[in-house]
Order: structure tokens, then C-alpha cells, then sequence
């Protein structure tokens, strides 16, 4: 234990909460909060302050590193610090302290909001999409450094423990050699809930099980790492990790520049490579699938983003099917077999058949086909059992019995109270050991011993007495602090680690460093709470990647015809109608708030009528009417920016945001920019008309990002074709919206000749992207004789104009084609055939065509959802009751 | 040592009706019945309408039979039908003989058994919570000075004397708190207490399930369990497993077909599946003939 320095240095004044400015605490009496108990220790150490308060003159003597001194001597600083040591800095960090200097406390300020846009910016999230609220995952900008050598040997450690947990999954779901020995005790696995008995059997016990690991780490006040817990059922976060470096690497970009880092994608290959690797013999060309809850997991963006580093899709319970005792994956109207399954399911809802029959995020037989060895499951249902607190007691004994050596990497000093000499020791040390259930489980919390109250704790002993199988006491860290950039300096919190193990041919390979995570508030003493923490960015030395080469083996694995699950299918075509719907109306709006700047004071004058053509066409193609007393502007900014407007732009984007996350792993990270800057652009409020046209001009300048990104970004297969053919159809639809209410709304109100329906024949083509062709052609002499015909000609016949129905219709065949539904494209181009007979012969006429062609167009769409969208039906459980008998 | 061999043809049809069409069904079915030292199966048969597109058999972890049926075929009625000949030569167990222990004895040389089962077999289960209800009534009823054959006597007793046969008054979710309460309940209920209360005095028990058969002897009561599946446990003594009828205040001997043993129903429903339907509703309906063959 250091002494802190005898003084403080002004800084400190403005960080020290309360009345404590100033203060003095003597570091060895600083007992920091790995856990709460210890805060109420802190509180007695405050209530007899040992320090001085200091004179404000005091002597500065490290002018040099204001900001660094004065978070030395922070009062909330750990035992162990990860930048700081109680006379210098850790060699490690030297460059980033120096950096932290360089910076002072604004650039550091500005470092943060950097950080923040840039999350923004790539949409980082945590939490579930829709309305109970995915946030933005939190990042605190300064990295985390380790030094090369402690990485190494934890990397070590940690390797060993993967090995020794993998040959224990494999014994316990075959032989159980270990139980039968009593190396373990049965009753520490027989009586844990994550013991799958009908996993029983179907692991192949000649090959590595447990193909991914997590481990939550922590440093005690000496330095040395413990392990914690082990994740393995759902080892989460990888992929957050990798979003983390993008950022921070990003914001600090000459730091990261300087500093030679361990790359994180070798990680992710060689997952890629392991998860090809574990396709059953005979897949020459395995397809492998993430399975995810859906985005409304609180992970759905790692999951999302993992598919995407590793380039495999996203599928959900409703794409995958089991037949024949197989996996498949449904695809249009066939079935592509799946080989691997890197799944994010919980074991107790991963097969409805076997385990929670509720379930409905889980595949019914899958546990069936992993024992016919037709699909491989990573990490295999049963896995559960592993993230068991009681294990932890028994590592040292099982490592030198199964592997025959020493366990490398301690853990936490755990007791299983199912036996005596454990449960006497929990019982007797209750108020200083954290209890914890062997299984996470809803309604049964961690607990503290020292925060319970008498009757609490006499509650938990009786609990424990009743069932000692079912709980473990845990000695409590006193977990190592990191800085966290705050308006008030650098604050000291409580720092966990979060690692990733891939199983490899060459053993267990790790993300170097991994998902560090810090304490939400700096009186906060654990970190478990995900939501509530800050995320990390661990740097470890290139120097410390093991065998770097062997990590970036790329393998080559056969380009294979995408299949499109139904879901996919409808999301991809709502995505390409929602896009275009904001754009389309977009325009729209534009154009009638231009009319409205202009002539909107004219009443009575030909640009007037022109307006209210336009406005017609507004309210009957969004839906929205206009409220009694709106003003135009009024009307218009409310379609445009009020998010509850259905058939608003904002409406549009919101849904189009929500449904792209479903569908992340294929789709360009480049479009999470432009969205988050739609976003912010329809947050804001336009002070006027000119406002108004500025920003739906800023509008539609994003959305033609959006559709450069897409159409540059994604080949012409059959996801492609989803995308467009809903561009086409929401193109063409609304186009012909747009002419209903405009050339021949009831009574027709617009003349064909002079100089007002020339005025609105020009909105009409405005508003249908086609004014600058017109132009072109009535200055050439090429074009018809009216504006109105014109517009038929441009926007309906016109083939060679992408605006024209006719030319959604040809796109619309085409994408049809690539879906490999020749009876679809075939309608389709019925369709297009009716269009070029289209001629405006009287308004009765064009009306009674333009009514039609729309239910064509929108029985063509819906004959498209009939044909590729179907969803299983609903699942039920069917069990024998026994109230018959 | 006396024999009582007979020889059973068991005939188990279960049937669910739907309002609306299946596309897809998937059964976990525990209809075979295992092999015994007391009971060797001779036939077995499987068959399910619509066809089913597999159907495969495995060894669980309890060494039970369990089939898997994967059908997708659309319809609206899914029918399972098994057909067993099985050969039963099962005594009574000597009741008298098992009072050479006391409870305490039996449940000092269970401790000492090192066999991996009877840890299974004694702790809780989902369907088995050993709470303080339980552990009263067991506490009454198994009393630890009691001669073992006594004491099993006596919970059988307790259990049928105590409860009325109800059918519907309970389901799969009562649990055996509320089944202490309610006092009333059908046979797997009552083997669920059983079981209970043997674990919870520290003697391994099991869930069994089974037939029972139909007609019965001459100038005896007609059993209630009869024309269904039934339940009763199995609980280890130092002599062996000795199996129990709680429902029916006997013993098990040649007239039990034992098809599954677990911890409890959650390890041996009979059938089990999971359908893709839009159908709201549905109907099950099962048959169970048990018909004595000539040897």
C-alpha cells in the first residue's frame, strides 16, 4: 500500500465531491469498493478523516501533469490503478498519460463528445430496438493499456482455463468420470438447472466442445487477475470490443497511429475458420447461421455486428426448420441445408421440444439433429452448466487431474456450501462473502452479505440450509480502478475485463484484451450491470499476439448462392419501400413548400391553385389532413417531422432505422452514418419556410447517400432484388398517386393549357424528380406540346426515365427474375403492357386507368408477400396432461 | 421363489384434434417400454398419421426409450399409436424382510452408496420441490425408528387414505405445496408426493410411468388407475429398488408395466411435442388397452 501525496493539487477542489475537497485520505487506511460492504467501510474512513485540508497554496511540484496527479491522489482511486501507480504511471500507459496531458481537461471533453457522435454515427447500441428503448452503448474515450508480457501470461492462463472447461463439458455430457470419481461433487452439477439430460450423449468427445469461451476478470488490490465468472452459454460482447477500437482508434487517432496494437480481426477469422471447421463430415461447402433471439435481444447489435465481422448471416427461430432430422434454412420456397449454428440462444430455449416448450426463439428437434451429427451447435445446448459459480471451487483439483497441471489463472475464492467444510465457511463469513445462486436465474439475485439486514441474512441462511446445493459464497475483489473522462477530470472507477477464447486447430486463441467495461458512477462498486457500465477499449501490444500469422489464416470457403429467409425477404422489400416512401414524399413536400413560399399570400393567383393542387396531393397521398387553422408550414413540417404521423418522412425513416437493424449484418456499416444524421436532421425545428426547405433538401440529400451506399455496396442477388423491388413498387405506387390527385382529381380542376397549369404540370414534375428532362425537351423542340403532357409522358411512359411507372415496372420484371419467379415477372410485365397502351384519351378514362393500374400494382405486392414472406405458423406445446387420466 | 409370469399386449393410442391445420409437428415420445431384470419386451410398434417424415429412437440419460417424430404433413389430426407385447414376472417385495432396517438405517446406507443414480434420484426436481409442507407431512408419516417396511407401508396409506381421486383437479403445473392443500388429486400427483417425501427423509426416489392392468382378478376391486397410463415410484433400499403404488395403497407386482423411470413426469411424458399451428384449440384423447395374452 502507497502513501497518496501529501497534498492536493487545486484541480482537486473542482472533482471532490462535497465537503471533502481538500481532504486528505491515507491510502493504506482506503479500503476501495470492489463491493458495496466496503463502501460503508469508506464511509467510517471519511467519518475519521485522517487528512489535512490543505492550504489552496500548497506546492505544486509535477507541474507538468496536472491532470494526471490530481487523479492520483483522487480518494476514489483502488488499490490498484490501471494508468497510475502512487508515484508514477504505469510504463504501459506512459504514452497515454502523456497524451491525457497533452489534451487537458477540454481536449479530453472533446475527446468524450467525439466519442459520442461516433457512436452515434455507427450506431453502436445496447439494449432492444423499438420503443422500450435500445441507448447508445457508452465508450469512454481513453484506451486501456496492458502491458505485453501480462497480457501474454494471462492469455495463457486463460487458454489453460478453456482447455480444462471444454474437457470438463465433454466428460459431464458422456462418461462422467468426474462425478463417478468424485473429483466433482455429483450434486454440484445433478442439481444445477444448466445440466441438460437431454443433451446427454451428443457431443462427439473427439474434438474440442467448447468452441467459443468468456470469462469476466478482475485484478484484486495487488494486481494479480482473477477470474470471476465464465459466460460461455452466451458469450457476449466480442463484437462490441471490435466496435469499441473503431471508435476510440478513430477519436485518438494519432495515440492509436503511435501505438502498435494486437489486431482484433484475427480473432474473428479465426472464428470464422473454427465455426467452417465444425461442419459435420459431410458438408463440403458448411453454411453456417448466427442465430439470434431477434432485435429485441439487449444484444442485438453484438449480434448483428459479429455476423457481419464474420460473414455469416443473421437467422432467426422463424428461417430455420427441421426436416429429416436436418437443419434448413427456408429460402424462397426452398430449403438450403444448415451446417453450423453459432448460436445466441439461451440453452433452456433453444429447443422447445426438449427443454421451455414456450419457447419461441428456439428450433424444435435441433438437439435431435446435433445427436443424428447433422448440425453442430457452438457452443453446444448444455453449456450452461459450465457458467456454475461451485465450479470455480474445484478448478485447481480438476486441472491437475485432467490436465495434469497447475491451474495457471486463480479465480475468486469460491465456496460450494452442498459441502460441509464450504457451506460452514460461507455460513460462518455470511456478512463479508458475496452469495451467489449456482445458476442466474430471474428472482434469485446475487447477494452481499454485508448489505443484508439481520432478518435477511437469517432468511438466507435458512434458504441455504435447505437447498446448500444451490448456493455458493464468493470472496469479494477489491476490484482495480481505471480513469474515466468527466466534466469534473478524471474519475477513478472499478474496472472489469470481459474475455473471448476461440477453440483453433492450434488451441485456444484470444481476442487481445477484450471487452473492458467500467463502473457507471464512481460510487458504483461492482460493474456487473452491463446497461449501467462504460465500455473500454483494452489495448494490448502487437508483441503480445501470439502467432499473428496463423490467427489471419484466411480460409477459403466456397462463394455460395445467398439464401433468403421469408423474414429477410420482407424486411429487405419493407426497407426499399420505406426509403422510398421518405424520398418520394420528401420531394413531394418540398415542392409544396416552395408553392407555399411563393404563392401561398397570392390567394386567388395561378401559382395559388397550383398550391392547392399540391397540398391535395399531399394530404390524400400521406393521409394526413390538415387541421383546422394550420398554417401551410405548419401542415408541412408537421408531415415532415412528426414521428407519429404515419406516412410523415419521419414516420418513414423511423421505421425504415428500425427495420434496417433487423437485417445489419447485410447492409453496409457506411449507412449508419447517414442514418444517424437523418435522424438528427428530423430532430431538429425549422424556424421557417426557407428553414423547411433546407432541411428537406438535407433530407433527401441523406436518402440519395442512403440508396448511393446501397446500390454500390450490395451485389444483384436475391437480396438486392427484395431491396429494389420495394423501391419499385412504393416508386410506382406513389407516382401514380401523385397523378390521381393531380391530373384528374374530381372535378378536374386543372385546365390543360395556360399559364397555372403549366405552373402546376412543373410541381407535378418537380415533385416527380423529371422538371431538368422537361425542360431539356421544351427548349429542344422535342418534347410534347402541354406541361400535363409532358408529365403522362415523363412519368408514366417513358422507359428511359428511372421516375416513370413504366421503368419501375421493367426493374420490378427484373428483380422478379433474380427472385426466380418467372409467374410473378411474368404479371409484372402484364402490367407494364397496359402501361404503354395508357394514353390520357379523356379525364374518365385516365382516371378509370390510373385507379386500376394502382390495384394492379398493389395486388402484385401483395401476391409477392402471398408468395415469399410466409412465417411458420404459430408454435404450440402438445403435451399428455395428466388431468385426462 | 414363486413365479407369476404373465404376458401383456398394451395397445396406447393418443390423439390431438385441431381446429386448424398442423403444418408441422415434432414429438418427444416415451412410449417403449424398457427392459427390467422383472419385465422383457417382445414386440414393439410405432406408428403415427399422418406419416411421419422420421422417426428415430435413442437411450436417454435414464436409459428409457425415447422417440423422436418429426411429421410434416399438413393436417388436423395427429395420431400415435403404440402396441407392446411385454413379459412381466414381478413378487411383491417381502415386506417384512425390509423391517430388518429402520428408516434411519436405509437412509444411513443410502448415504453410503456411491452409485451416481441415487444422487439424481434425491435431490428436488422441477416437478418435485422438496418445501416445508412436504417435509411436515413426510416428517408424520416416514418416521425415522419405523421399520422400513412399515414406513413404506405407511406413506402409501397416508397417500391414499388421505387424498381423493380427482381427475382434473389438478394439472402439471400443481405443485405439491398446493396438492397438500387441495388433498385431492390423480396418480401422477400422488406419486410426485410420494417421491417428495421419500427425498426429502433422504431416501432416493423415482418417478415411474407405466400401465396397469385392466381387468382385474377375480373378487378383487377393480383398481382406479386401469385403461390409462399410471404412475408410482421407485424408491431404493438397501435390499434393491422396491416399487410403490401410492394411488392404489399397494405395492407394484406381475399386474405394473413399467415404460420410464425419471425424477419425475418432466423426464417421461408420454408424449410431448411442439406444432406449428394457428389453431387456438385442440383436443387430446387417449386410449390405453392393457390385454392379458395367453403364455
Amino acid at each position: 500500500m502507497g502513501q497518496s501525496p501529501d497534498f492536493v493539487t487545486p484541480h482537486l477542489q473542482s472533482w471532490t465531491p462535497g465537503g471533502a475537497a481538500g481532504r486528505r485520505f491515507r491510502h493504506g487506511g482506503w479500503i476501495a469498493d470492489a463491493f458495496p460492504h466496503l463502501r460503508r467501510g469508506s464511509t467510517q474512513v471519511r467519518n475519521a478523516v485522517v487528512g489535512i485540508v490543505m492550504p489552496m497554496s500548497a506546492t505544486v511540484p509535477e507541474l507538468s501533469s496536472p491532470i494526471i496527479d490530481a487523479y492520483r491522489a483522487h480518494p476514489a482511486r483502488g488499490c490498484f490503478d490501471e494508468l497510475v501507480t502512487d508515484t508514477g504511471v504505469r510504463a504501459q500507459a506512459e504514452a497515454l498519460s502523456e497524451t491525457i496531458e497533452s489534451m487537458g481537461r477540454p481536449g479530453l471533453l472533446a475527446a468524450r463528445e467525439a466519442v459520442r457522435n461516433q457512436v452515434a454515427a455507427d450506431g453502436i447500441s445496447h439494449g432492444a430496438g423499438g420503443a422500450d428503448g435500445a441507448r447508445n452503448w457508452v465508450v469512454d474515450p481513453l484506451p486501456l493499456p496492458l502491458a505485453a508480457a501480462e497480457w501474454s501470461t494471462l492469455e495463457t492462463g486463460l487458454a489453460q482455463r478453456a482447455r480444462l472447461l471444454d474437457a470438463v463439458l465433454t466428460d459431464l455430457y458422456s462418461d462422467r468420470t468426474l462425478l463417478r470419481r468424485k473429483l466433482l461433487p455429483p450434486a454440484a452439477i445433478l442439481a444445477h438447472p444448466g445440466f441438460a439430460r437431454s443433451v446427454d450423449g451428443t457431443l462427439d468427445t473427439n474434438r474440442p466442445n467448447l468452441m467459443l469461451t468468456a470469462t469476466d476478470l478482475g485484478r484484486d488490490a495487488s494486481g494479480n487477475w482473477l477470474a470471476i465468472s465464465d459466460r460461455t452459454q452466451t458469450p457476449t460482447g466480442a463484437a462490441w470490443a471490435m466496435a469499441n477500437r473503431r471508435v476510440v482508434s478513430k477519436v485518438l487517432a494519432s495515440l492509436h497511429r503511435r501505438s502498435d496494437l494486437a489486431r482484433l480481426r484475427g480473432f474473428f477469422l479465426s472464428l470464422t475458420g473454427t465455426l467452417l471447421d465444425a461442419a459435420p463430415d459431410a458438408a463440403e461447402t458448411p453454411r453456417v447461421v448466427l442465430l439470434s433471439p431477434g432485435t429485441g435481444s439487449r444484444s442485438a447489435f453484438d449480434h448483428g455486428f459479429l455476423a457481419t465481422l464474420l460473414g455469416f448471416p443473421l437467422a432467426e427461430a422463424d428461417d430455420l426448420v427441421v426436416s429429416q432430422g436436418r437443419v434448413w434454412l427456408r429460402a424462397g420456397d426452398g430449403l438450403a441445408p444448415v451446417d453450423v449454428i453459432l448460436r445466441r440462444v439461451d440453452d433452456a430455449l433453444a429447443d422447445p421440444l426438449e427443454f421451455r416448450s414456450d419457447s419461441e426463439i428456439g428450433v424444435p428437434g435441433l438437439i435431435e439433429a446435433t445427436r443424428r451429427r447433422q448440425v453442430t451447435v457452438a457452443n453446444p445446448v448444455g453449456v450452461a452448466v459450465l457458467d456454475n459459480p461451485a465450479l470455480i471451487a474445484y478448478l485447481p483439483r480438476l486441472c491437475t487431474e485432467l490436465l495434469g497441471e497447475e491451474l495457471q489463472l486463480a479465480s475468486a475464492q469460491t465456496w460450494w456450501c452442498g459441502e460441509r467444510s464450504g457451506r460452514q465457511q460461507v455460513l460462518t463469513n455470511l456478512e463479508r462473502l458475496v452469495i451467489k445462486p449456482v445458476a442466474r436465474q430471474a428472482g434469485i439475485p446475487v447477494r452481499y452479505g454485508w448489505l443484508l439486514s439481520e432478518a435477511e441474512r437469517a432468511e438466507l441462511v435458512s434458504q441455504i440450509q435447505a437447498e446448500p446445493w444451490a448456493w455458493c459464497g464468493q470472496e469479494p475483489i477489491e476490484l482495480s480502478t481505471a480513469p474515466v473522462v468527466t466534466s469534473a477530470g478524471l474519475e477513478p472507477r472499478r474496472f472489469v475485463l470481459r474475455s473471448f477464447g476461440v477453440s483453433t486447430s492450434d488451441g485456444y486463441r484470444f481476442l487481445p484484451g477484450g471487452l473492458g467495461r467500467v463502473a457507471g458512477s464512481i460510487d458504483s462498486d461492482t460493474v456487473s450491470r452491463v446497461a449501467d457500465a462504460l465500455a473500454k477499449d483494452v489495448w494490448v501490444p502487437a508483441a503480445a499476439q501470439l502467432g499473428s500469422a496463423e490467427l489471419a489464416r484466411p480460409r477459403l470457403s466456397v462463394a455460395r448462392q445467398a439464401a433468403v429467409p421469408p423474414r429477410v425477404a420482407r424486411t429487405l422489400m419493407r426497407i426499399g419501400r420505406l426509403a422510398e416512401r421518405a424520398e418520394s414524399t420528401a420531394r413531394l413536400l418540398k415542392v409544396a413548400d416552395d408553392l407555399a413560399e411563393d404563392f401561398g399570400s397570392h390567394a386567388g393567383s395561378s401559382g395559388a391553385a397550383a398550391l392547392s393542387l399540391v397540398l391535395r396531393a399531399v394530404s390524400g397521398i400521406t393521409g394526413c389532413e390538415r387541421d383546422i387553422g394550420e398554417s401551410n408550414i405548419g401542415y408541412l413540417a408537421r408531415i415532415t417531422l412528426d414521428e407519429a404521423t404515419p406516412g410523415g418522412v419521419h414516420h418513414s425513416v423511423s421505421r425504415l432505422i428500425a427495420e434496417a437493424q433487423e437485417v445489419r449484418d447485410l447492409l453496409s456499416v457506411d449507412i449508419w452514418s447517414i442514418f444517424n444524421r437523418l435522424e438528427r436532421t428530423l430532430a431538429t425545428e425549422p424556424a421557417d419556410s426557407v428553414g423547411l426547405q433546407q432541411l428537406l433538401a438535407d433530407v433527401l440529400e441523406s436518402l440519395l447517400a442512403y440508396a448511393g451506399v446501397m446500390a454500390q455496396s450490395m451485389v444483384r442477388d436475391s437480396s438486392w432484388a427484395f431491396l429494389d423491388a420495394g423501391c419499385r413498387v412504393e416508386r410506382a405506387a406513389h407516382t401514380v398517386k401523385l397523378l390521381r390527385y393531380t391530373l384528374v382529381t374530381e372535378p378536374r380542376s386543372v385546365p390543360v393549357h395556360g399559364p397555372w397549369a403549366e405552373l402546376a404540370a412543373e410541381a407535378v414534375l418537380r415533385a416527380g424528380e423529371s422538371i431538368i428532362t422537361h425542360r431539356r425537351r421544351l427548349a429542344a423542340g422535342t418534347g410534347p406540346g402541354t406541361g400535363w403532357e409532358s408529365v403522362l409522358d415523363l412519368l408514366v411512359h417513358d422507359q428511359a426515365n428511372p421516375r416513370s411507372v413504366a421503368y419501375q415496372l421493367v426493374s420490378l420484371v427484373q428483380d422478379l427474375r433474380l427472385i426466380d419467379d418467372a409467374k410473378l415477372a411474368a404479371q409484372a410485365e402484364a402490367i407494364a403492357e397496359v402501361v404503354a397502351k395508357f394514353v390520357d384519351a379523356d379525364q374518365t378514362a385516365s382516371a378509370a386507368h390510373l385507379e386500376q393500374l394502382a390495384a394492379s400494382l398493389a395486388g402484385l405486392t401483395e401476391r409477392v408477400s402471398a408468395r415469399h414472406f410466409t412465417r411458420q405458423a404459430t408454435r404450440r406445446a402438445a403435451e399428455t396432461t395428466w388431468a385426462v387420466d | 421363489m414363486e413365479q407369476d409370469l404373465r404376458r401383456y399386449r398394451v395397445r396406447h393410442v393418443t390423439g390431438y384434434r385441431y381446429q386448424d391445420e398442423v403444418e408441422a409437428c415434432y414429438n418427444r415420445a416415451l412410449l417403449r417400454p424398457r427392459d427390467t431384470p422383472e419385465q422383457r419386451l417382445l414386440r414393439f410398434e410405432v406408428a403415427s398419421v399422418p406419416e411421419p417424415e422420421l422417426i428415430s429412437d435413442h437411450l436417454d440419460y435414464f436409459g428409457n426409450h425415447s422417440l423422436y417424430l418429426e411429421t410434416r404433413v399438413p393436417a388436423t389430426e395427429l395420431v400415435v399409436r403404440a402396441e407392446s407385447v411385454v413379459e412381466v414376472n414381478r413378487q411383491l417385495p417381502d415386506l417384512a424382510s425390509l423391517n430388518r432396517w429402520t428408516l434411519a438405517e436405509a437412509v444411513e446406507a443410502a448415504h453410503e452408496v456411491t452409485e451416481l443414480e441415487l444422487v439424481d434420484f434425491s435431490l428436488p426436481s422441477p416437478l418435485v420441490a422438496i418445501t416445508e409442507p412436504v417435509r411436515q407431512f413426510a416428517a408424520q408419516v416416514l418416521r425415522p425408528e419405523l421399520g422400513l417396511g412399515q414406513a413404506l407401508m405407511a406413506l402409501n396409506a397416508a397417500i391414499a387414505k388421505g387424498f381423493s381421486y380427482t381427475k382434473g383437479a389438478t394439472s402439471v403445473r400443481t405443485t405439491l405445496s398446493e396438492l397438500l392443500a387441495l388433498r385431492q388429486g390423480v396418480c401422477q400427483d400422488f406419486a410426485h408426493l410420494a417421491v417428495g417425501c421419500l427425498r426429502s427423509v433422504g431416501l432416493p426416489a423415482r418417478y415411474v410411468s407405466g400401465y396397469l392392468e385392466t381387468s382385474p382378478p377375480p373378487g378383487q376391486p377393480k383398481l382406479q388407475g386401469a385403461d390409462a397410463t399410471h404412475a408410482w415410484v421407485g424408491v431404493w433400499t438397501p435390499a434393491g429398488w422396491v416399487d410403490l403404488d401410492p394411488t392404489n395403497d399397494t405395492f407394484v407386482d406381475s399386474a405394473y408395466i413399467v415404460t420410464a423411470w425419471g425424477r419425475d413426469f418432466s423426464d417421461v411424458s408420454p408424449l410431448r411435442g411442439v406444432v406449428f399451428s394457428e389453431a387456438e384449440e385442440s383436443t387430446l384423447s387417449v386410449q390405453v388397452d392393457v390385454e392379458r395374452l395367453p403364455l
